[in-house]
This record gives structure tokens, sequence and C-alpha cells, in this order.
């Protein structure tokens, strides 16, 4: 196997197991506004910006898995 | 049970097609580029090793003109909605009122005092990248293009060059020797347009924290008063300020980059049919990825309007007395 080969595995190793976390970790937020907002309707428009703070800060490991991820594979690390 | 069988008809016809066309078109290999590669040099020479790149110069990369033509497109549309401005709309004027009022309206929903600050550059984002990302999407848009020579990487043969990057059969063809470097390229595709658009929203979202709080902004990174559980507290929030222009940057980037080559690869392996569902998909995705930018950049100024702690409770004094 050669290096680059090897590299890329770790790409797509890095970008992969990184995605399974934010992925349950985004469903997540999301039933919990959507069920908020089910219980609650008056409350959407408050909750709606709590619902996309969380989406942000949940999807943020799998952004840096990707920038780490993309590294690895143009070989800049 | 008629769609089923005009699906199954089409599926059959497309087929096909498929076979006829692939023994008609010679089939050559697609290059995918993550960056956006030029089509001219101001000032200097094009590369001629390396296709999409310039040797010296100022260079006018694809996703450049494409973000030149989402500017005009933009400026007409506002220039010619509000011309001749009148109290009750017509024609023209209707269509930009109604794209400015509803995301104004939804603006308001996420901060209701400071909506007339923060809707000018959210609203401009909103509508700059959701036509950056749609412009992208028509069709010819990565398909059309100049032939550039490109210089197989000598030695090493075919196997070095396809370890550099991805490849695809395409029916698109130049001549031996040179690769097709696309006229359109979507301007969220450019690593450098959507990390421009980050810094901008972090340096405002900053602004906004500055202008309205003071110094007592400041207090939230730097906090020594409190015991050194809040300093902590204050690197980490300070460290999460410079995540906040990569994640800004790579979530648009990766989207819409990603769904790029889903469609290239899909239309590689089955031109017909296939791809249609998942072009479907990236039409959503497209307007999906500007709404949360614009609405991330709202809920971050909005957070940094607010003072350190105590914040929540004027909001819900304010949401009391509006109902």
């Amino acid at each position: 196997m050669t290096d680059d080969g090897l590299r890329f595995i770790a790409m797509a190793l890095a970008i992969g197991l990184g995605a399974i976390g934010p992925g349950a970790g985004i469903g997540v937020v999301f039933s919990g506004a959507l069920q908020a907002m089910g219980r609650n309707p008056e409350a959407e428009g408050m909750l709606r910006t709590y619902m996309f703070l969380g989406f942000a800060l949940a999807e943020v490991p799998f952004i840096l898995s990707l920038v780490f991820g993309l590294l690895i594979g143009f070989g800049i690390i | 049970m008629r769609i089923r069988n005009a699906v199954l008809v089409a599926l059959g016809i497309g087929a096909v097609m498929y076979f006829v066309l692939g023994l008609t078109f010679p089939r050559e290999d697609l290059h995918i580029s993550v960056k956006a590669e030029a089509l001219a040099c101001v000032g200097g020479a094009m590369d001629t090793a390396h296709p999409g790149e310039c040797a010296s110069g100022f260079p006018i990369t694809n996703s450049l003109v494409t973000t030149v033509i989402v500017d005009l497109l933009l400026i007409l549309a506002v220039v010619f909605g509000i011309r001749k401005a009148q109290m009750v709309p017509r024609g023209f004027q209707n269509v930009v009122e109604l794209v400015v009022g509803t995301f104004y309206d939804f603006a308001v929903g996420v901060d209701k005092k400071n909506v007339a600050k923060f809707f000018p550059f959210a609203a401009t984002a909103f509508l700059l990248i959701l036509l950056s990302n749609l412009l992208g999407l028509i069709p010819g848009a990565g398909s059309v293009g100049m032939c550039q020579p490109y210089a197989k990487a000598a030695g090493a043969g075919a196997e070095a060059t396809h370890t550099a990057s991805i490849y695809a059969d395409w029916p698109l063809t130049c001549a031996a020797g040179e690769l097709l470097v696309p006229y359109l390229r979507a301007p969220s595709a450019d690593l450098n347009m959507t990390l421009a658009l980050g810094l901008i929203s972090v340096v405002l979202i900053q602004y906004f924290g500055l202008k309205a709080l003071g110094a007592e902004y400041l207090v939230r990174f730097f906090n020594f008063k409190e015991g050194p559980m809040f300093t902590v507290i204050g690197i980490i929030e300070l460290i999460s300020e410079f995540i906040r222009i990569i994640s800004f940057a790579f979530r648009l980037f990766g989207n819409i980059f990603a769904g790029e080559v889903v469609l290239v690869v899909l239309a590689s392996l089955f031109p017909y049919m296939l791809p249609l569902p998942f072009y479907a998909f990236e039409l959503f995705v497209a307007a999906m990825q500007a709404i949360i930018f614009s609405v991330l950049t709202l809920v971050f100024m909005s957070m940094a309007t607010q003072a350190h702690g105590g914040g929540s409770h004027d909001d819900h004094g304010q949401e009391a007395t509006a109902h």
C-alpha cells in the first residue's frame, strides 16, 4: 500500500467517523425542537433561535473532522 | 400505475440512449477540482502544466465570473424593483417586496429588538448565497467550458494522476491532453468565497457586540474576577469565536461542493433519470444552507448584544408583553 493510499484511508476514516456523532446530535436537536414546538406553538420564534444555535454547536465536530480530513488528504499535515 | 409505467418507459429509453451515446462518444476522465480554476490571467500567463492555474498575474477564476453574475442579478433586481416605488406595488416590485418582507418577518422572529441593525447583512448574505447555490445548479454550469492543455505527470504514468484527483467518465470531451475548465462554478463551492463570508460575518458579530455592550462585551472572553472557572470558560468562548469562522466557511463549502460532486458522479454512472431526485435534493440544500448561514449570523449577533447572564430574562418579559 502506498503512502497516498494510506492517506486517503485516513481522510475517509476521519470524515466518516467524525460524521457519526454530529449526525445523531443534530437529529436530537431537531427532534427536541419539533416536540417543543408541538407542545407550545407560541414559543416557536424563540425555539427556532435556539434550535439553530444547537444545530451550529452540534455540527462543529463534523466541520473540524472535515477540515482535518481534507488537510490529511491533501498532504498538508 | 400510469406514472410507474411512464417512469419505466423513460428509464428504458434512458438505458438505450446511454449505451448508444456511450458507444458513440469517446469517454474521457472528468477532472473534479476542489478549488476554483482560472479562466484567464490578468497581467500574466497561464500555467501550461497545471490547468486552471496562473503562472503569474491575477487569476480570473470561474467562481469569480459567477460571483459577478450573481452581483449583477441582485443589483438589477433591486434597481428595477424600487426604481418607481409605489405605495401599492405593481409588477416586479411585488416580487422584491415579497422576498425582503418574508425574510424580514423571519428575522423579527429571531431578535425583535435589534432586527433593524442585523437585517441588512443577514438578508444580503441570504440572497447572495441562495443565488450562488442556485446558479451552480443550472445545467451546463459545470459542464460547459474551455479546454486547457494538461500535461500528465511524467514518469509515474496513470497511477500518479489517479491518486492526485477524483476522476469520472464523461461524454463531453476535449482533445487528448486537454482538460475541461468550466466557465461557471457556484461561488459557494469556492472556499475563498465562503471564508470571506464567514470572516465578514464574525467580524460584524464582534462589532455589534462591542457597539451594544462596550467594554463589557470583552468580559465574556477575559473574565478574571469570578474565579478560575470563568477564566477557562472565557478562553473557550474566545476559541469558539475563531471556530465560528471555520465552521461558517466549511459548512457552506462542504455542502455545496459535496452536492456538485454527487451530481457529477451520478451523472457519470447513469446520466438519465438517476440524478433527478438528487438534483431536487440539491435545490433543497441550496435554500437550506442560505437560510442556515443567515439565521446563524442573526442568532450569533443577537447573542453578542445580550449582556453577560440575565439576557434571557429580558426576552421573556418582551415575549409576555407582546402576546
